[in-house]
């Protein structure tokens, strides 16, 4: 049981408790004034009292009414400001008219509305100054005080109509009953004081949870901030190489196949001026590519055979191309539908194909290429090989490590090898569904 | 939706409260007072089947009777109902009773020794604002001190419906026979003394007095005559050490000191072997109205005259006065009110006093007027006995008790302090101040 429950309850047996004093005190009254009459002794009665007692029945009618009407006004909740003060008030006033007519015998009703009333001012300033005025009614609130100004019958008085064995009896119950309730008061204070120190409590953790989070929310934000910093560093670095590696895959390319083809000219201009002729027409083709592929570089940073056209179309253009420019022989076989590679992949496979040739042709004098583009499985497998003078020790060049690079980017792989003529393996993961021919 | 759902929880606690209050209201308000039946007005009175004056005469609810019938007939909407068969002695319980059951009649009769109590606990009706606004209402018309008897701190809580005040009975035969000239009306304690001095004696010589001078005089009387205002009106306080006050116990002292010997009885006065003897005008009157009484006094011929009167005050003494007072939480106060009225201020009604009862009646008009004298002296049988002057001057001149509550606990505290004086050892003026500081003290203790 949570300890709102246990002071609802305690308020509860409080307001039943308080019942039956009232209805007890006045079945005293009542029962002796019955017997003052019936016993023929109503005079000496009358003559020991200086006013007159409500008639027997009308006491404990009076009692269920009043009390009754206070139980009711506990009952109106959820209001505040005058309201609630008239309801306090008319509480208060109905509990000293209920002790005036029981000639201030009990008082304990100012402790159950001090109890019911407390809880609307828990969380109000007024809390204090409303319990001490309470408190100071229930002082006051005392038979030899208002029998000065008030014309009042004592318990007492009616009490003597018992034997003074039964009086002690009656007197006994009826304090036993007081003290009873002036304890559920003192339990009801104790559970209600406790529950605010435990909200205050729970306000304080909460508090200091709420101080290390931000703490910690502004040390995240420095470290983010550092990350932004580096990662903008290392997006600057990235586009850096980009730029060096579309430089040296546009223009080197197109330089090399007008070295190349330029040389052929040199050699065959005297021979075979015709061939020749065409062979120039081939390079300024090339050239035008490459200053082509050098704006586009400029503008998009992107592969222009690529802007055109699809990647197979692409990849058969540029081998198409290179064999024109520089007589070398390439062999081109591709197994794999290349139509569903996104940009960056087609724009790798592109680069490794154009830049493999470039480099067989500058680098290894190699005049036939072997080119095969499969795939197996999940894998697309680009494989270039030549039968020029390779590289015993290889240098990353700038070529090949971008491709290196850039494959990485995307989880694929290269291998190579130039200890007979040059071997370059690049496997890429498709990450594409599974469309495709596979070639096993 | 739920503010709602609170408000309208609110609003029928408020309602069902407010029910309540009203229940409440009513319950301790009295219904019937909110919402008078509007038929037939029922007045009840409180009275008692035989004679305020102790006695048997057949005429108990006569002049009641009367009196409904007259008011029934002037307000034929209205009736009058009364309990009969109450006895005196049992009046006062009976209506203690009807007080603490919530039955307290519209009206009803206040024995003297009753008043104080049923005013201090708030039964009687203060009738001040009733005779303010009633211009029929005279209130010259009563003796002052009758209608003083009504009043409690100024206020007019009943109003006086009989009276019988006290007067020196004398034996004329044995003042004839030793020769004593008849005293005069404003005669003094001198004279008093010097009488009853001369008349004792022992006539038949068997060295026992036989013959005495007064039976029944007490240090009361004596107060009274002697202008001693004992207790302050609130009865907070006692002036008991006035000379006037030490001149009336010495004078008590001395009338004691005459029977010496043998202390005479009211019954020596009825044989005619005593000159004086203080009695209320009813008990005179009764005794008169008896063939049994008439015997009674066959042996002598007697006559009254007013109390003597102290060096410091003058012939004055008690007025014995049955009251009506009406119930404060009355519902038919208007028409309480004017039956009283008719009870109290009817000339006819009040001369049948004179006729069906022993007291006299409280109004100047009808106790002085020439058809009460003719049944005075028909009763009498003689107009020598009663002289209608010194009645109306003895009700007129009447001592009122202050009223004050424990009054007669007062009263009986002195009786004790002026019982230990007489008969002690110590002087007079001594014994008085012990007594004053005494007296005072419990006073002041009891309120």
């Amino acid at each position: 049981m949570s300890r709102k429950e246990l002071s609802d309850s305690v308020l509860i047996i409080m307001k039943n408790l308080n019942l039956v004093i009232i209805l007890y005190i006045a079945a005293i009254i009542a029962y002796s004034l019955q017997g003052y009459v019936q016993e023929g002794a109503s005079l000496e009665f009358l003559s020991s009292i200086n006013r007159i007692p409500m008639t027997a029945w009308k006491l404990p009618v009076m009692m269920i009414c009043l009390y009754g009407s206070i139980l009711l006004l506990m009952y109106i909740n959820h209001i505040n400001g005058a309201v609630l003060l008239v309801k306090v008030c008319m509480e208060i006033a109905i509990s000293l008219f209920i002790s005036y007519i029981l000639g201030f015998s009990y008082t304990g009703l100012i402790l159950l509305i001090l109890a019911d009333t407390i809880r609307h001012f828990l969380k109000s300033k007024w809390q204090y100054a409303f319990a001490v005025l309470v408190c100071c009614f229930y002082l006051m609130i005392d038979f030899e005080l208002f029998s000065l100004y008030l014309d009042i019958v004592p318990l007492e008085t009616y009490l003597q109509y018992f034997q003074s064995d039964v009086r002690l009896i009656l007197l006994g119950i009826r304090n036993i009953l007081s003290s009873l309730n002036t304890f559920g008061f003192l339990i009801y204070m104790i559970l209600l004081m406790s529950m605010q120190t435990k909200e205050q409590q729970r306000i304080l953790t909460l508090n200091e949870e709420l101080n290390a989070a931000n703490i910690e929310l502004q040390r995240v934000t420095v470290q983010l901030e550092e990350y932004a910093r580096e990662s903008e560093k290392i997006a600057q670095t990235r586009e850096r190489n980009r730029l060096a590696r579309e430089i040296h895959d546009t223009l080197g390319h197109a330089l090399t196949g007008i070295i190349t083809g330029i040389e052929a000219c040199v050699v065959l201009m005297d021979e075979a001026p015709e061939a020749t002729k065409m062979q120039l027409t081939a390079i300024a083709e090339v050239a035008r590519q490459g200053v082509k592929d050098v704006r586009r570089s400029v503008s998009a940073l992107r592969p222009d055979a690529l802007e055109k056209f699809d990647l197979e179309d692409a990849l058969l253009r540029t081998v198409t191309e290179m064999r024109s420019a520089t007589n070398v022989q390439i062999d081109y076989e591709c197994s794999a539908k290349l139509d569903n590679f996104s940009e960056d992949e087609e724009d790798i496979i592109y680069r490794i194909v154009q830049e493999s040739i470039t480099n067989s042709i500058r680098h290894g004098k190699a005049e036939h290429i072997w080119i095969r583009i499969g795939r197996e499985y999940n894998l697309l497998k680009i494989y270039i090989r030549d039968n020029g003078t390779g590289c015993k020790d290889v240098k990353k060049g700038f070529g090949l490590h971008h491709m290196e690079e850039r494959l990485n980017m995307l989880n694929g792989s290269l291998f190579y090898d130039g200890t007979e003529g040059f071997i370059i393996e690049a496997q890429i993961p498709i990450r594409w569904g599974k469309g495709g021919d596979s070639d096993d | 939706m739920m503010d709602t759902i609170r408000r309208n929880k609110n609003i029928a606690a408020g309602a069902l409260c407010a029910c309540l209050l009203i229940a409440a209201g009513l319950v301790y308000g009295d219904a019937g007072k909110v919402f008078p039946a509007a038929r037939t007005k029922v007045i009840t009175i409180g009275v008692f089947s035989d004679s305020y004056w102790e006695v048997q005469n057949g005429y108990s609810y006569h002049i009641l009777e009367d009196a409904i019938a007259a008011f029934e007939q002037k307000y034929p909407d209205a009736r009058v109902e009364y309990t009969s068969g109450i006895m005196k002695a049992d009046y006062s319980e009976w209506l203690s009773e009807q007080i603490l059951s919530g039955k307290t009649p519209d009206l009803f009769f206040v024995l003297p020794e009753d008043f104080n109590t049923l005013v201090d606990v708030g039964v009687l009706k203060n009738l001040s604002s009733f005779i303010e606004r009633d211009a029929s209402f005279d209130e010259e018309q009563f003796y002052l001190a009758a209608y003083q008897c009504g009043q409690f701190e100024g206020q007019q809580y009943s109003l006086p419906y009989e009276c019988a005040p006290k007067l020196m009975f004398m034996n004329k035969s044995i003042l004839y026979r030793e020769g004593i000239e008849i005293p005069a009306e404003d005669w003094t304690w001198e004279d008093f003394y010097d009488i009853c001095r001369q008349v004792t004696k022992d006539t038949d010589g068997n060295g026992l007095a036989d013959q005495f001078g007064v039976v029944g005089y007490t240090w009361q009387d004596a107060f009274d005559s002697n202008g001693i205002e004992l207790f302050s009106q609130d009865g907070t306080s006692c002036n008991f050490t006035g000379s006037n006050v030490e001149a009336a116990i010495a004078f008590t002292a001395d009338l004691d000191s005459l029977n010496s010997t043998v202390i005479p009885t009211t019954r020596d006065f009825d044989l005619g072997n005593v000159a004086f003897q203080p009695m209320s005008f009813s008990e005179h009157r009764a005794y008169k109205a008896y063939p049994l009484s008439v015997k009674k006094y066959s042996g002598f011929e007697w006559g009254c005259i007013p109390m003597p009167a102290g060096p410091d005050g003058d012939n004055r003494s008690t007025l014995d006065t049955l009251l009506i007072a009406m119930n404060g939480e009355t519902k038919n106060s208007a028409y309480a009110w004017e039956f009283l009225k008719l009870l109290v201020c009817d000339t006819r009604i009040q001369s049948e006093i004179f006729e069906y009862s022993e007291g006299v009646s409280p109004l100047r008009e009808v106790t002085e007027s020439d058809e009460t004298l003719e049944r005075l002296i028909e009763d009498a049988g003689d107009s020598s006995t009663l002289n209608q002057s010194i009645l109306g001057a003895a009700v007129e001149n009447a001592v009122v008790a202050p009223r004050f509550r424990n009054y007669d606990d007062a009263l009986a505290e002195v009786d004790r302090a002026v019982n230990d004086i007489v008969n002690g050892d110590t002087k007079i003026g001594t014994g008085m101040l012990m007594w004053d500081r005494t007296i005072n003290r419990k006073l002041k203790n009891r309120t």
